[in-house]
Order: structure tokens, then C-alpha cells, then sequence
């Protein structure tokens, strides 16, 4: 009796016993997942991570294969007509500008904007700032690839370059400023503006500004299929979906550079892919969104470079339909602005480490980034103050709102919702969000007919401070987006569009900050730039303020090296 | 069996032409457009350049233009351009058509392998640990979405033994073992899903069958377990068990896109995901179209089956 019961108690599973197991397997399970994710409780401070690499003191090193996971892959390689990060991720390896931002080797720090010359070797403009002229390096090949075969770069095909991107796609903002062109000799351009603008070299900086040839253009009839420039890589493949392979250019003028033999960016649309990619080597390089983000990885991988990326401006906030009442009201503005609670976001959905949100980079108008404080009385939390206002604007019983968005990153979706939370316990504004896709939203927020709320953005390539002020808040503006129309700020950015004197420039942009957070006309929300994690064998790769080395930092990537 | 063939052929005319019809309605009726989304790399939209890019790729025409311009199209077998990449559709297609095949070939080549033989075991051993075991695996197969299980395995993979597969699509005739190596994983992650309703369907069919009167003649000539099991036991439960497994073709189908992009394959999942996100209207509709095509085809191919499984089937 006692032999069969032990038998039967080995081999018979009740169904008790079977689901007892299984839910103590599936609670260790769940623990161990929880514990190879995010593991928030540990997370380092943010402030352990520096805001910047210096550059290597040692000899760079030749050769290697830097090898990237990439979210984006490009939807064409025609730089006239994207803007896209997927193309950019490595166009401005492929190609130059005329001018460019400094280096991480070069530069003092990631707030350092000071302009190279990247194609041109000097530029300056006449006394009206209308006339701009560009000396060019003399001896600068094109790659050697057919149909250019290594010929020389000259003036012309700056000026056929300039003159396309005015005729078509989306440059033809920054370039139907341009009056008129000339070229005196081979390595001279004389650019003729129709409006004076003493930033318009910041524009051609900006890292879509690539000159691409004329000969491939005219043979293809657009730029989709190959992408020959003069810069330190040459495209070797673009497989769509597959992976994007650039080779060193040997005869790329900077002598010596790149030091990298060879870039491959993997297209891995998966972000738990991305990460596993890193652990195991397959990758170089990976952005982070928060500081548990990183610290995880720093928990498999202890050896690699974290780099905390610079905060300089917030791209995200509360776009309101501020053309039509009751958001045309300055009163209804402020007061939806106090009823939000910044800091909230910033210590929730950021970990305590992002910005409380502001629009025009900080960098061209003061050195420290500003406090909460700082921002002004309309960015305070003031749900009371908040109340009075709107009772005062005739809209104290609340009302109906729709507010729309796209999910660029998980975080937004808990910042929308502490957003309509906030506005319904202070205001009694009843929002009803709308999660929708990057197609829907993109096309519903640029028509700029939309009615009520959206989370609206300003584009992330832009470096120049003309693009952050004139291009993104003036009236007439194709990239207006918050629809901001105030002719004080209209006045301002054409000013400093005028004003040559640096000084001068940060005190306009000054009251350009201090205009737009008075009248509340775009209201910023909370962002944090993430964290860039390299692997510990990477040298000058720091990302520097508005310009991830990942993305459209990437021209970055020509002084970089791999010390193994 | 050949007019069997003919009239399921002729009646996949009506099927077809009912899913070209939904698949064209469903991508009008989303908000946005293809040319919104290219011009969204933009960041700005000229109303001028995009009612000439509308015109350009007959966009701004009624609605039965279009269909019946697609229509004819697909029937000249000459789909038209990508209006994102502008990348023709057949040649986006010879690239991603042989990722699918091979996922869902090695994916459907696991699952069986799995389910059949842990099927048996488990009816054979029916109430026994290893039948507990077998059924639980089922059970979790179902149980677990395709993209958890992906994202799972990819990340403790990375964590405890430090290696996930090579990224960057290489293909089998470039090179046969990093191509194994990149499919195999994301391959049995599929093929888990798809072996458990085949598992549970295989133990109910192979118990019955374990109960007839044949199988217990066989038994009772002194056949072996093996022989009583696999050749005559077997054979006669297979027919629920490929019902089953057409069945899962368009399970399977649809695994694929949420594996391609865990795993990064460039397949007709991934194309046909940015297609959609993309609205580019020529790309989804084909991609659907071609999946309808091959989900008609396969099922009429499952119905053949039986005939061969089980003589006493005969088609008219």
C-alpha cells in the first residue's frame, strides 16, 4: 500500500498541484523579466552620466568597422526632397556643406556652435548682409565613382545645387531667399539674398545643406538611386529594409580621415532588438530614452561610455488652435499653461531628469539652461491662479476639447494623459484624446485647420537659430506650425535676421523667448534628450547640442576612432 | 478531380475580387494619404506640389477609376510603382516574397516537427507527467503572443548567453549558414505558436483513433506499439490535424509580420506594415491581394490532401 501511494504521488499531477506550479513559475518568471528590463529602483542618478566626451589625447587609430542598429531607415536618399533622420543618419558622411558646426574633436563643449568651413575654406558677407561670399577649398574631388570619376569640386556645382534645391522640395524655403547667384572664378560663390540675414550661414550648416552633383542628377532625373558627394564615405550599398554599408574615401580632402574603414547601419526596427544588438557587439552605438534605460544596459555591458545627451530645447508641447476662440484668448492660454503641472512630468515620466520644456535653444540667448522658475509666472503650477484667469476669460465652467497626437516615444503617452488629468481636476476642460498614427497626425497637424489641442512639434534637424526663430514663429512661415501670429514676434525674428553682432543676436532672441512665454503662444512641454551609450572601444564620439552623433550629428563620425 | 479543381479555381474569382474590393475600400477610407506621409519627412507641405503629385499618380480620380485602373494592373500582372519609394512593386516583392517563404517554411517545419511527435506522446501517455507537460507547452503556445515571445527570447538570448542572430538579412545562397542562423530563432518562435494547436489537435485525433476497433485488431495481432501507433493509428488522425494546419496558414501568415520586425527580416510583413503606415495604397493592396491568392491556393492545396491521406475521399 505504502509502495503504490509513493508511485502515484511521483507520477499523478492533480490539477491543484499542476496549477499551484504553474503560477509559482509564472510569478519567477515575471520576476525575471522585470529583472532583465528596466529596474527602476536601482537607476543611477542622471547626474553620474557627463554631459559630454572630450576628444581622445591619444593618436587615433586607423581601420575597424563601426557598425550601428538603427530605428530609421531611409525612405529615399533624395536629399531634396526628405528631411527624414533616416537619410540623414549618414547623408553628411556621403556629402558636405559649404559650412559646418564643430567636431566633438574640435569643439569645447556641447553648446559650442562655432562654424567651420566644410567645403568653404572662408565666408563673409557685405555690409548690408545681403551679399554673401564663399571662398571654396581648392582640390576637393568628388568620390571616385562613375559618373564623376574624382573630378574637381567648383563654384558651379554649388550654385547648380543651391539653384535645385530653390526649384523643388523641402528646402525651398531656406533657398528662394536667395536672389540671384554668381560665380567669378572656380572657387568662389557670390550668394545675393533678397532680404538681408546675417544667420543665412547657419542655414547652409544645417546638416541637410548637402551639395549633391549635378551629373547624377541630370543623368537619373532625381537623386533616389545614388548618392555621390565629396565627403569622407562613399555609399557602397543601400539595401531598403536591409542595411546601408559606407566605405572610406580615399580621396577625401580632409588627408588622413576618416580613421573608420568602414560604417554599416543595420535597419532594426525593434527596440528590444536595438538593445540585445548592443549587448552582444553588434553594435556601436545606441540611444537611450531615460536613465533606467541606460542604467540596464550598464548593468549587462558595465564598460561602455554613457553619455548624457545635452538638453537644450524641448521639440514636443501643447499646440492650441490659437487662431480661433477660445485659444485666442491670452487669458484661456495662461491659465490652461498654470493648470500643468511640469515638474510632475519631469520627475515621473522623466526620471528627474529632464527640462520643464522651452522652445528656441537656450545656448543663443543665455549660458545656463533655464530653471522652471526662470520661464516666467504662466509655465508655475497655479491651478488657483489658473481658475481665477479662466473665470475671467468667461470660460469658467470648463468646456470640451479634442487633443491629438502621435506616440513618438512611450513617455508621451503618460505626458498627454497627465495633461488631460491636470486640466480636468483644474479647469474642467474635458479633453478627449486621440492616439493616432504618424500618417494620420502628420496630415492633420501641418493642414493647420485642426480645432482644439494637438501635441504639436518643431523639427528636429534644426541647428541654426534662424530656423528656431524666423522658420518656426514667423506669421508668414510655411513652418509655422503653431500657427503663432503676433507681429511683435514677427518684428523680432526679422530683426535678428539684420543684426550681425552676436551680442545683440542673444538679446533679441532674449526677448523673443520672453515674448513668446508672456503670451504663451507655444506652450513647451517637459523632454529629456536621453542617453547615448557607446561601446567602450569608441573614441570622439560625443554628440553635441542639437546634433546626435547618431543621427544628424552624424558627419561627426569623420573624426571618430576605435582605440582596439 | 480535375473539374473538382476547375470549380474551386473559378471560385476563387468571387473571393478575390471581394477582398480587392474591402482592401480598396479600407485604405480610402483612412485618414491621411500617401503623399501627407512623404511629405511629412519634409516638414512642410506645399498645397500646390501636392495637388500636382496627386494628379501625377492619378490620386485626385473618382474612386472606381482607381479601383478599376488597379484592377486592370493586377491583372496584366504589372502593379505599378511604390509611392513612397517609387521602387516598382514586383521588385519589392522578388525581395521580400523569399524572407516569407522561408520564415513560414522553417517555422511550419518546427511547429510540426514538434507537434506531431509531442502529440503522440502525449495521447499515448495520456494523464502521465510527460502528457501534463506536453500540454501545458499547447497551452502556453497559444497562450503567448508572437511578439512577447520574440522580444523574450531575443533578450534573454543577449543577456545569458550573449548572442541573438546576425542582423542584416544575408540570403540563403550568399551564405547558407549565417541565413540559417538569422532564421532559425525567429523561425522557432513561430513555429512554437504554430505547433500548439496542431499538438492538442494530433493528441485528441490519436486518442480517438487509439480507441477503434482496428487499432485494437492491430494490438491484438501482436503488432508492435510503434507500428500499431505511427502506421495505423496515425495515418487515420492526420486529417483533422492538416485541416488544422491550412487552417494556421494564415495564423502563420500574420506571425510573420510581427516577427520580421522583431527580428529584422526584410519580408512581405515589414513591406507590407510601411506600406500601411506609408499609405502607399499600391504596395498594401498587391501584398494583400497576394496573401489572399496564396491563403486560396494553399487551402485548395489542403483539400488535395485528404485524397492522398485518406483513399476512400474521392473529389466530383
Amino acid at each position: 500500500m505504502g509502495a503504490t501511494r509513493t508511485r502515484k504521488s511521483r507520477r499523478d499531477v492533480t490539477r491543484r498541484d499542476f496549477l499551484k506550479r504553474a503560477g509559482w513559475t509564472g510569478a519567477g518568471m515575471t520576476a525575471l523579466i522585470a529583472g532583465a528590463g528596466r529596474g527602476h529602483a536601482s537607476a543611477q542618478p542622471a547626474g553620474a552620466y557627463p554631459e559630454w566626451i572630450a576628444a581622445s589625447t591619444k593618436p587615433a587609430k586607423r581601420g575597424g568597422t563601426l557598425t550601428r542598429a538603427s530605428a530609421w531607415d531611409p525612405p529615399m536618399i533624395d536629399p531634396r526632397l526628405t528631411q527624414s533622420v533616416g537619410l540623414y543618419q549618414f547623408a553628411g558622411l556621403t556629402s558636405n556643406r559649404l559650412v559646418r558646426y564643430a567636431f566633438s574633436d574640435e569643439a569645447t563643449g556641447p553648446s559650442d556652435m562655432s562654424l567651420k568651413g566644410d567645403l568653404a575654406e572662408s565666408w563673409q558677407s557685405d555690409a548690408t548682409n545681403r551679399v554673401w561670399t564663399f571662398k571654396l577649398r581648392q582640390g576637393v574631388k568628388w568620390q571616385n565613382v562613375a559618373p564623376l570619376n574624382g573630378r574637381e569640386l567648383t563654384a558651379a556645382d554649388v550654385k547648380y545645387c543651391f539653384e535645385a534645391y530653390a526649384k523643388e522640395g523641402v528646402q525651398t524655403f531656406t533657398f528662394q531667399e536667395v536672389e540671384g547667384m554668381e560665380t567669378p572664378d572656380k572657387h568662389t560663390l557670390r550668394v545675393h539674398l533678397k532680404t538681408p540675414n546675417t544667420l543665412f550661414p547657419q542655414n547652409l550648416a544645417e546638416p541637410i545643406a548637402l551639395i549633391f552633383s549635378k551629373e547624377v542628377l541630370e543623368e537619373d532625373g532625381d537623386l533616389k538611386k545614388r548618392l555621390i558627394g565629396t565627403g569622407p564615405y562613399i555609399m557602397k550599398e543601400h539595401t531598403r529594409k536591409v542595411r546601408v554599408v559606407l566605405q572610406r574615401n580615399p580621396d577625401y580632402f580632409d588627408k588622413g580621415r576618416p580613421y573608420i574603414d568602414e560604417y554599416i547601419i543595420l535597419s532594426t526596427p525593434d527596440d528590444a532588438t536595438r538593445v540585445a544588438a548592443f549587448r552582444t557587439g553588434q553594435s556601436d552605438v545606441i540611444w537611450r530614452a531615460s536613465v533606467s534605460d541606460a542604467e540596464a544596459i550598464r548593468k549587462s555591458n558595465p564598460a561602455v561610455l554613457v553619455q548624457s545627451f545635452h538638453n537644450t530645447l524641448a521639440p514636443f508641447g501643447l499646440a492650441l488652435a490659437q487662431d480661433r476662440p477660445p485659444y485666442n484668448d491670452v487669458r484661456v492660454r495662461r491659465a490652461i499653461s498654470m493648470a500643468i503641472d511640469r515638474q510632475k512630468q519631469v520627475d515621473t515620466v522623466f526620471e528627474g531628469h529632464g527640462i520643464p520644456g522651452w522652445g528656441v535653444p537656450y545656448i543663443y540667448y543665455q549660458d545656463k539652461a533655464p530653471t522652471l522658475k526662470e520661464l516666467g509666472p504662466w509655465v508655475q503650477y497655479r491651478p488657483d491662479e489658473a481658475k481665477k484667469l479662466m473665470a475671467e476669460a468667461g470660460q469658467g465652467k470648463g468646456f470640451e476639447a479634442t487633443l491629438f497626437y502621435y506616440e513618438y516615444f512611450p513617455q508621451m503617452s503618460s505626458q498627454v494623459q497627465l495633461v488631460q488629468q491636470d486640466l480636468k481636476k483644474n479647469l474642467n476642460i474635458d479633453i478627449k484624446i486621440q492616439k493616432l498614427d504618424y500618417t494620420t497626425y502628420y496630415g492633420r497637424y501641418v493642414d493647420s485647420k485642426w480645432d482644439g489641442m494637438s501635441w504639436g512639434f518643431q523639427s528636429g534637424h534644426a541647428i541654426g537659430l534662424d530656423e528656431r526663430t524666423y522658420q518656426y514663429m514667423h506669421s508668414k512661415s510655411p513652418k509655422n506650425f503653431f500657427r503663432v501670429n503676433d507681429p511683435t514676434i514677427d518684428d523680432l525674428t526679422t530683426k535678428l535676421r539684420r543684426t550681425p553682432d552676436r551680442g545683440e543676436q542673444r538679446a533679441i532672441t532674449k526677448k523673443i523667448v520672453d515674448r513668446e512665454f508672456d503670451q504663451v503662444l507655444r506652450m513647451w512641454m517637459p523632454y529629456d534628450n536621453g542617453f547615448l551609450v557607446f561601446q567602450p572601444q569608441m573614441r570622439n564620439v560625443a554628440a553635441a547640442a542639437l546634433r546626435r552623433t547618431d543621427g544628424y550629428g552624424s558627419p561627426t563620425l569623420a573624426r571618430a576612432w576605435m582605440d582596439k | 478531380m480535375q473539374k473538382y479543381v476547375m470549380r474551386r479555381l473559378l471560385l476563387a474569382v468571387p473571393v478575390l475580387l471581394l477582398s480587392s474590393l474591402i482592401v480598396f475600400s479600407l485604405m480610402r477610407v483612412m485618414p491621411g494619404d500617401a503623399l501627407i506621409a512623404l511629405m511629412g519627412e519634409s516638414g512642410n507641405v506645399g498645397q500646390k506640389e501636392l495637388a500636382k503629385l496627386r494628379k501625377d499618380l492619378g490620386l485626385d480620380r473618382p474612386y472606381y477609376e482607381q479601383y478599376l485602373l488597379w484592377l486592370w494592373q493586377m491583372v496584366s500582372l504589372n502593379p505599378g510603382d511604390s509611392i513612397f519609394t517609387n521602387e516598382p512593386i514586383p521588385v519589392s516583392l522578388k525581395k521580400a516574397i523569399p524572407v516569407t517563404v522561408e520564415l513560414a517554411t522553417l517555422a511550419m517545419i518546427i511547429g510540426i516537427a514538434i507537434a506531431v511527435p509531442v502529440g503522440v506522446l502525449s495521447a499515448t501517455r495520456q494523464d502521465k507527467p510527460s502528457d501534463y507537460v506536453g500540454r501545458v507547452v499547447a497551452v502556453s503556445g497559444l497562450s503567448i503572443p508572437d511578439f512577447w515571445l520574440g522580444t523574450l527570447v531575443i533578450t534573454f538570448a543577449a543577456i545569458w548567453v550573449h548572442w541573438i542572430p546576425p542582423i542584416g538579412y544575408v540570403s540563403l545562397w550568399d551564405s547558407p549558414w549565417r541565413n540559417l542562423q538569422q532564421f532559425l530563432l525567429p523561425a522557432a518562435v513561430l513555429g512554437f505558436r504554430l505547433s500548439a494547436a496542431t499538438m492538442r489537435m494530433t493528441r485528441s485525433t490519436v486518442l480517438e483513433t487509439l480507441r477503434e476497433d482496428y487499432v485494437r485488431t492491430a494490438w491484438a495481432k501482436g503488432l508492435a506499439g510503434r507500428i500499431v501507433v505511427y502506421k495505423h493509428a496515425l495515418k487515420n488522425a492526420l486529417i483533422p490535424v492538416v485541416t488544422i494546419i491550412g487552417g494556421q496558414l494564415g495564423v502563420l501568415l500574420a506571425g510573420t509580420v510581427v516577427v520580421e520586425q522583431i527580428f529584422a527580416l526584410p519580408g512581405m510583413g515589414r513591406l507590407t506594415v510601411e506600406a500601411i503606415l506609408y499609405r502607399d495604397y499600391p504596395v498594401v493592396q498587391t501584398n494583400v491581394m497576394l496573401v489572399a491568392a496564396t491563403l486560396v491556393t494553399l487551402n485548395l492545396l489542403v483539400d488535395l490532401t485528404y485524397a492522398w491521406l485518406d483513399p476512400r475521399i474521392r473529389y466530383q
